[in-house]
């Protein structure tokens, strides 16, 4: 009978384990990495996180391949779906460098991320009100959110024109089948949110220019309203609400795009370096205005850490863009067209023709006595760079760039510059164009090991200047507008503009500076769409082929032969993006911009 | 079984550690006949069989060891009792003369596996003796003697059996009769007499194999009574294929189980499988159930191939027994068991020889500086090769200046090696059997001095043990230590590497140093070995279950099991990062010698950095099962119940640190004390389930089944947490009504099913009904503040439950020419409802929404699938040949569509993941034809020509058409030969698949090399009349950087998978040298390819070939046998 005892005692082992196995409060987990709704509203750090999130939506200008790329001022070396804007062959698939594409990573210029952005935005501002958290945090973090809803509206509307205004967070269940509201709407709106936070934020004119301040407000404001008053939208080519205004009066606009810029001047913001000391270098000045963290011409910027992850193509721009033969990839690089535009020191156009008629205050190159702003912008044959890396540096242990083709004692070949196509290092990733980019990159950093900590400014000093400028020049206050250009001439350690110079001349000069300070920007793209100088800028990209003659002496004298090197041309539909086609399949109450089907 | 007296003294515990230890003893002592294990167990008294019992009691336990079953009269048994100890012979023959003939019975054979027991038949009054016939019966294959074999004449009832000596006398009414010989165990022999007086016959054993009886979940059933279209393969099929990995040796062998190998890496080496193709748009992977347990960690990739006894596929509604994980099918695992007897010591040694089955082949220096040129023609620059130039990479003069570089070549060894070793003892007495091994595996990549690297140490200790009459506990462990080891810089950018390799880069320079890299160091003869540190992932895993089975005592029948299984691994991985260095020349310094001069530079990074992760998790299955079977006359009942719980828990912490001051010490404390960090996170989840089932059978003709699952899982929320999932299935062995057996007695064994049932599919993100807020990446302020930012997951969908599989199954099973030719074949439609999906595509992305996953989708496959097997022995040539096939085509019935999308782009009504093409026709030949067709902007001469579809007169986005092809093929199908002569066999598999597409689309231009193939034949200004595209750049070209049919291509193929040929040592030879068995042989994988794609190995997982490709193995073994 013993047996029976085991066999008993196994069975009733098997029933406990089975009775207590048979407990449905096993299946209650709850995710172990995630905060619940609850928790998170009721807790004030929490809520801050939460718009924290919100910040990521703005977006940077530090890419593999930049806005810059889709307009006259740089050419992509790697062909990253460039095309489509360069050529203007845009379809409601293909948004080119502003579309979903693997390489093109602008998911603050996508349709999709915006809106994805706004709805926190729209969460945020619904459940804050019922949130227990003081007074005062509830205030600043509204305000922020205010704007950064205002920002991606920004965006939007700069590409598309007149967007849906959405408010609310949606639920499953509602009715999503919104329809554009006019460019006058999508205007007024963001003006709406940005009067809001810059009601509830305190200014910073130092410390920390990362998060939403009452400048960051009205100057986006001023940036918004200097957009609005433009000819592209007063013209309106494309004839409908959404793309520009059918009434009203452009002066007014004007007017009011002063007095915005007007109210962030009056904050007391100053340019960096503002009143150089003579013997200062003015390059530098420039230079280092974008590499330093913060000063008082930073209004709104980003920031990075050498030890953050990014995704591959994002916050690395010196290994993106600088030369090859430094391990970098050359990829934006600046087009002829955009070096030239840099004036001689003395104020005046530079001219191929003339440099090479031997004019006097070109020098012995092209590149001597220009803008100071050139040398701290462009790298150019000649430009001293950091220290070569290791395979390098005995073959150039000064650290200067070769964009040239050499020619040798005894032989036929030409030895390539060591940053040309042609170059011992990476040759695939060599300039077209003989130039690569120089502003943003920080010359202490090896690029092609580290990434730098340089911020991303969104909103700078100067480029209120800049819109007070152009408002005064279009209400014919031309004074104002010499006086505000002559400010930033002078941190630049460029003479002021001839007190004469008026109407046409004053605005190609108004035009080619704003071009020049804000240069790789992200401006120069929505620039001369709203300027409506597109037709005449969208032409073919140059670059310079350099051959270094050899002299007896060992020394070299440079050819400057202009090549074509990038095929472009402009449609009016370029104007304005397309509203993707997914997003035209969705909801049949989209009207698309003119020009795309 | 016997009860053993006194064996209830001691504890369960106490005995298990005895066993244990016995065996452990055994094992290592490696002793054979007279091991310590085997001793001990006959001469511990506890063991000592003493008793005596009922015959039926007796019979009873031949009907369990050797499923067969007896029909008697009760009363004929009544009061007959036994010997226990006959019952521990070896033979069955023995056992049934003992128990049977001694007591005056006989038995005749019913059915397969049933047997009538009657009185021995009386000497008949012979009114006239006319002749006798008298003769011995011995077993064919051991040569022993059969005593108590049936000798019956045939048409009549006058018979008589065989006596102790296998002897019998009979008494016949004439010598032209026939007389038939039977036995349990044994295939019956009709032998006519023929005149003869002595007739000596030879019984060849019947082989009770896995064949016979097949796992179907939470029990065994047998074959020829069960209903489900259920499909086994066993482990010595699976041990045919030289790999490492079982998943891979599965291809081909299963109708209905599609395994796509996707890559050929060391430790990575798996297949995609799936059962029938695929039904649902999200996780289409089956479930594996190993031992009983499901969702175990490595699955059945990391398993020892050796250990298998068997693998079953669930394919229709029989699965769902395993309700919510079940409804992509079940892959059931059975790892090997001893059996009674002497100590049987197994030892296997295989070394292979591996490579690549193909690498692309490359264009040249000299065509790929021509194709550059192009590219600078048609951009309006310079071209960059002079012609001298490309006279001088044709030429090969100028190594320095002037390479001709095969990357592959130069980064490969031409073969890499790879070997196992198993070492497995099985035996055990009637109380307890064991079956113990070892086993390692390692695999090198195809890299000279490569740094992918596998290694694998496993064990497997599957102990059984019967404590009592009523109690039968077993002990599965199984263990395993995985290093798998990788370059720093992985399979992609190593591959990608190798793709692009220029050929006119030089990978060495002539004098033997590495050359320069393309870009991020990425020189792959560097990047893909040990120099740059290394990516090392150990894991170690300990399984075990103990299942317990308990006959509960005095209700017949009925049968309790429980089984508790606990599986831990530890994860421990540590990514070493160091810089490494290349060589570069200007192409201009030459020192004094004139040797060109190479600077050493570091690439990659630039100080040491080390990422450590470690993990911890577990997963608990507990389970409760009762059986319970009845016979009440020609009606048999099964019944099944259970209950079960899953849980398990993940647990992860890694820890940083950069800026080593040197790479000679690898650990954490040596790094910076600035640079450094740290992260770590958790999840958990469970499952609780109830399920049943229920067999009817009458006289084993009509055949009903029905399953039921009531499952929960923490998935889904309270309210919707459990599913009911129910199936049914029946079955008409149609073989066995007269009427069959008059008309159509060539179809033996004849059987219908049909089956329908619903299971289910939770595998989805956890949590979709909870709205919560997840960290994301985090955002700087000040400055240089890294501060904490989190975002709601996704919008709640509070609704969301199981998706449901509703499964429909039509199959036939026969057989002809008495057993050689086994026929399956099945019929299936499926349909998948309450997909789990995202409404992503018709909501407006202006609502902003982070949708969550809806119960929406519908889908529904239809297909078929069967086996054919054919075995024969002619002369002494015995073979066994197998085809098997499955079609299987899926289309979307309904998922969410944007309201705008037209008809021809719509996914509804097409095969899932299929996607949008331009529908490429040609190239354009000249300006004209660009200028007199619709045709993309800025398209010229040489470009592709896209098709206007919707005929607007401009090519854009609404041009493309849906392909209804995939990268999973529709119809696979595998050929199997296996054949022995005397001392040698043989066996191949031949496997194809059709109906899969693959996109081949390099990244090529002035980023890497191009494809010979696309180099070839290129429309040039000198070639206009080529139909293939010009040179491009890598996407520039409008025709690169949107997808059409051009670079869409067949991925067809047949391949000779695997292929075995071995010898036998004679027994004779063997026996001298105290061997039981010795088998050699050499074997190889994935040998030859037939197939249309040509650049890739058809299988390949990537379009532009970066990919670590598929294995082929040279290998030879040897095994041996104590």
């Amino acid at each position: 009978m013993k047996k029976f005892i085991l066999t008993k005692l196994v069975f009733v082992i098997c029933i406990v384990l089975v009775i207590t196995s048979c407990d449905d409060q096993i299946l209650n987990k709850k995710p172990l990495d995630q905060i619940s709704e609850d928790d998170l509203w009721n807790d004030p750090a929490l809520v801050e996180t939460y718009v924290n999130d919100i910040y990521r939506g703005v977006g940077h200008g530090f890419f593999a391949v930049n806005v810059s790329s889709g307009v006259d001022e740089t050419i992509i070396t790697h062909g990253w779906n460039d095309a489509p804007v360069k050529q203007s062959n845009l379809t409601p698939d293909d948004l080119g460098l502003f579309g979903n594409g693997v390489v093109v990573p602008f998911d603050h210029f996508h349709w999709e991320d915006l809106y994805s952005n706004i709805r926190s935005a729209n969460v945020f501002l619904e459940e804050i009100e019922e949130s227990p958290v003081e007074q005062s945090l509830k205030d600043r973090l509204t305000g922020e959110v205010h704007f950064l809803r205002a920002y991606f509206y920004h965006n939007l509307v700069k590409l598309h024109g007149g967007v849906p205004i959405v408010k609310q967070a949606y639920g499953l269940d509602d009715d999503f089948l919104v329809e554009r509201d006019s460019f006058e709407d999508c205007i007024n709106f963001i003006v709406e949110d940005l009067d809001k936070a810059a009601s509830l934020l305190p200014t910073v004119i130092e410390g920390d220019k990362a998060h939403a301040s009452k400048g960051a407000a009205l100057a986006l404001k001023s940036r918004i309203l200097t957009y609005a008053a433009s000819d592209l939208y007063a013209q309106n080519p494309g004839g409908m609400a959404v793309t520009g205004y059918t009434g009203g009066d452009q002066m007014a606009r004007w007017r009011r795009a002063k007095d915005a810029a007007k109210a962030v001047m009056d904050l007391g913001y100053s340019l960096y370096m503002g009143n150089p000391a003579p013997g200062d270098s003015t390059a530098k000045n420039y230079g280092d205005l974008f590499l330093q963290k913060d000063h008082q011409e930073i209004i709104f910027a980003r920031y990075f850490l050498q030890n953050q992850s990014y995704p591959w193509n994002q916050a690395d721009m010196g290994l993106f863009h600088g030369p090859n033969g430094w391990h970098n990839w050359g990829g934006d690089t600046p087009l002829g067209q955009m070096v030239d535009a840099y004036e001689m020191e003395d104020g005046t156009k530079f001219s191929w023709q003339e440099y090479r008629n031997g004019d006097p205050i070109y020098g012995e190159s092209p590149y001597q006595n220009r803008d100071p702003r050139f040398y701290a912008s462009i790298f150019y044959n000649g430009s001293e760079w950091r220290d070569r890396p290791a395979d390098m540096i005995e073959q150039d242990p000064e650290g200067i760039v070769e964009t040239a083709y050499f020619e040798m004692e005894g032989q036929s070949d030409l030895r390539p510059g060591l940053d040309t196509r042609d170059g011992p290092i990476e040759d695939w990733n060599g300039t077209y164009t003989g130039y690569y980019m120089r502003k943003f990159l920080d010359p202490n950093v090896d690029h092609q090991f580290y990434r730098q900590e340089v911020p991303w400014i969104f909103i700078r000093y100067a480029e209120i200047l800049l819109n007070y400028a152009e408002a005064s020049i279009e209400l014919g206050e031309e004074g104002d507008a010499r006086n505000a250009l002559n400010m930033i001439r002078q941190r630049a350690g460029m003479p002021d503009i001839p007190s004469g110079e008026s109407g046409q001349a004053l605005v190609e000069r108004y035009q080619n500076e704003r071009r020049i300070e804000l240069a790789y920007e992200n401006h120069r793209y929505f620039d001369v769409r709203r300027w409506m100088i597109a037709p005449d800028v969208y032409e073919n990209g140059e670059g310079v082929r350099i051959i270094g003659r050899l002299n007896n002496d060992g020394s070299y004298d440079y050819e400057y032969n202009i090549i074509e090197i990038d095929q472009r041309q402009w449609n009016d539909n370029a104007y304005f993006l397309p509203i993707p086609r997914y997003e035209m399949e969705r909801n049949e109450n989209l009207v698309q911009n003119p020009g795309y089907n | 079984m016997r009860p053993l007296g006194t064996i209830s003294k001691l504890c369960v515990s106490t005995l298990l550690l005895f066993f244990m230890a016995g065996i452990g003893q055994n094992s290592a002592s490696g002793q054979s006949t007279d091991s310590p294990l085997y001793t001990s167990m006959d001469n511990h008294s506890v063991l000592d069989v003493q008793g005596i019992i009922s015959l039926s009691d007796a019979l009873s336990e031949i009907e369990n060891d050797y499923d067969v079953s007896f029909l008697y009269n009760s009363k004929l048994l009544e009061g007959k009792l036994v010997e226990s100890s006959i019952l521990k012979s070896d033979s069955l023959a023995y056992m049934l003369s003992e128990l049977l003939i001694r007591k005056g019975l006989s038995y005749r054979k019913e059915t397969d596996r049933t047997y009538v027991i009657m009185p021995k038949p009386e000497p008949e009054e012979q009114e006239a003796v006319l002749e006798t016939v008298s003769g011995t019966v011995t077993d064919s294959q051991s040569g022993d003697i059969l005593p108590g074999v049936n000798v019956v004449v045939s048409g009549t009832t006058t018979g008589t059996s065989t006596d102790g000596e296998g002897s019998y006398v009979l008494n016949v009414p004439s010598l032209q009769d026939t007389l038939i010989f039977s036995f349990v165990g044994f295939e019956s022999q009709t032998v006519p007499i023929e005149g003869r007086t002595q007739v000596d016959v030879e019984l060849t054993p019947e082989t009770f194999q896995g064949s016979e009886l097949i796992v179907v979940g939470y029990q065994t059933q047998q074959k020829a009574t069960s209903t489900g279209s259920i499909s086994t393969v066993q482990g010595d099929q699976i041990e045919k294929a030289p790999v490492i990995n079982a998943e891979n040796s599965l291809v081909g062998r299963l109708p209905g189980l599609v395994a796509m190998n996707n890559t050929g890496q060391p430790g990575e080496s798996g297949s995609t499988l799936r059962i029938r193709g695929s039904n649902t748009l999200g996780d289409n992977s089956p479930l594996v159930v190993i031992d009983g347990v499901t969702n175990r960690t490595g699955g059945l990739s990391r398993l020892n191939p050796n250990d298998i006894e068997s693998i079953t596929v669930l394919k229709d509604a029989s699965a769902a027994i395993y309700g919510s994980q079940a409804a992509n099918g079940v892959i059931l695992v059975t790892t090997k068991k001893g059996r009674e007897g002497k100590p049987r010591v197994s030892i296997s040694y295989n070394q292979g020889y591996t490579q690549p089955t193909r690498v692309p082949e490359m264009a040249d220096a000299a065509t790929y500086a021509q194709m550059i040129n192009e590219i600078d023609m048609y951009r309006g620059r310079e071209p960059r090769y002079t012609d001298e130039d490309i006279q001088k990479y044709r030429s090969g003069t100028n190594p320095w200046t002037h390479p001709n570089t095969d990357w592959f070549d130069a980064a490969f060894k031409d073969l890499s090696k790879q070997s196992k070793i198993n070492a497995s003892v099985s035996g055990g007495s009637e109380t307890i059997t064991y079956y113990l091994s070892l086993g390692t595996a390692s695999e090198n990549g195809y890299f000279q001095n490569s740094g992918f690297q596998y290694d694998q140490y496993n064990f497997r200790s599957n102990i059984e043990g019967q404590i009592n009459d009523n109690l039968n506990i077993s002990l599965n462990l199984s263990g395993r230590r995985e290093l798998q080891e990788a370059p720093i810089r992985g399979v992609g950018p190593t591959f990608r590497a190798l793709m692009r390799g220029k050929p006119t880069l030089p990978a060495y320079w002539p004098n033997g140093q590495p050359g320069p890299d393309i870009e991020y160091g990425d020189n792959p003869v560097v990047t893909g070995t040990q120099a740059t540190g290394y990516n090392r992932d150990k894991r170690d895993v300990l399984q075990s279950n103990i299942k317990v089975e308990f006959d509960v005592p005095f209700v017949e029948g009925l049968e309790l099991e429980s089984n508790v299984s606990y599986d831990k691994d530890y994860q421990f991985n540590k990514l070493w990062e160091t810089p490494w260095y290349l060589y570069t020349w200007d192409y201009q310094t030459y020192d004094s010698e004139s040797d060109p001069v190479l600077t050493r530079a570091k690439r990659g990074l630039n100080s040491p950095q080390l990422t450590q992760d470690a993990s911890d998790n577990y997963q608990a299955t507990l389970n409760l099962i009762g059986r319970y079977q009845k016979d009440f006359g020609d009606h048999t009942i099964n019944l099944l119940a259970g209950v079960e719980r899953q849980t398990f828990r993940d647990n992860f912490f890694s820890a940083y640190r950069e800026q080593y001051l040197s790479g000679s010490i690898d650990q954490l404390f040596a790094g910076s004390e600035d640079q450094k960090d740290n992260n770590g996170s958790a999840f958990e989840g469970a499952r609780q389930n109830y399920f049943g089932r229920v067999n009817y059978n009458y006289k084993e003709k009509y055949l009903v089944e029905f399953v039921g699952r009531y499952d929960g899982s923490y998935i889904f929320p309270e309210g919707q947490r459990y599913g009911f999932f129910p199936g049914i299935s029946v079955g008409w062995r149609l073989s066995e009504e007269p009427f069959w057996q008059e008309n159509v007695p060539f179809l033996e064994g004849f059987k219908i099913r049909a089956s329908w049932g619903q299971t289910g599919n939770d595998r989805i993100e956890p949590f979709q009904y909870l709205t919560t807020y997840g960290f994301g990446e985090g955002y700087i302020f000040n400055q240089d503040e890294l501060v904490k930012s989190v975002q709601q997951e996704r919008i709640p969908n509070s609704s969301v439950t199981w998706e449901v599989a509703n499964q429909f199954d039509f199959g036939i099973d026969a057989e002809m020419l008495d057993g050689r030719l086994v026929i399956e074949a099945d019929y299936f439609n499926y349909l998948r409802t309450d997909i789990l999906w995202w409404r992503n595509a018709s909501i407006p992305t202006t609502a902003g929404f982070s949708l969550p996953r809806e119960n929406i989708g519908e889908v529904v496959n239809t297909g078929v699938d069967g086996r054919i097997t054919f075995s024969d022995q002619i002369g002494d040539v015995s073979f066994d040949i197998s085809g098997n096939a499955g079609y299987a085509y899926n289309k979307i019935k309904y998922w969410d569509e944007a309201p705008g999308v037209p008809e021809y782009q719509q996914s509804t009504g097409n095969p899932m993941n299929t996607e949008l093409y331009y529908q490429a026709d040609g190239v354009y030949n000249d300006q004209a034809e660009i200028d007199n067709n619709p045709s993309w902007p800025g398209a010229r001469p040489g470009d592709i020509k896209f098709v206007d579809v919707n005929g607007d007169g401009s090519i854009n986005g609404l041009d493309r058409v849906r392909i209804n092809k995939n990268n999973m093929p529709r119809l696979t199908a595998g050929l199997s030969l296996d054949a022995a002569y005397k001392n040698f066999d043989f066996s191949a598999l031949l496997q194809g698949a059709t109906g899969a597409v693959r996109y081949v689309f390099t990244e090529s231009g002035e980023i890497g090399n191009f494809l010979q193939t696309y180099a070839d034949d290129r429309w040039t200004p000198d070639n206009p009349d080529s139909e293939h595209p010009r040179t491009y750049n890598r996407t520039d070209e409008y025709w690169t950087s949107n997808q059409n049919t051009y670079f869409l291509r067949s991925a067809d193929y047949l391949r000779l998978k695997s292929v075995e040929i071995g010898y036998n040592l004679p027994a004779s030879l063997g026996d001298r040298i105290g061997l039981q068995n010795m088998r050699v042989y050499v074997s190889g994988y994935n040998l030859f390819t037939i197939d249309k794609l040509k650049v890739f190995d058809p299988e390949a997982s990537s379009s532009s070939g970066q990919y670590y490709p598929q294995k082929r193995v040279f290998n030879a073994g040897i095994s041996l046998t104590f």
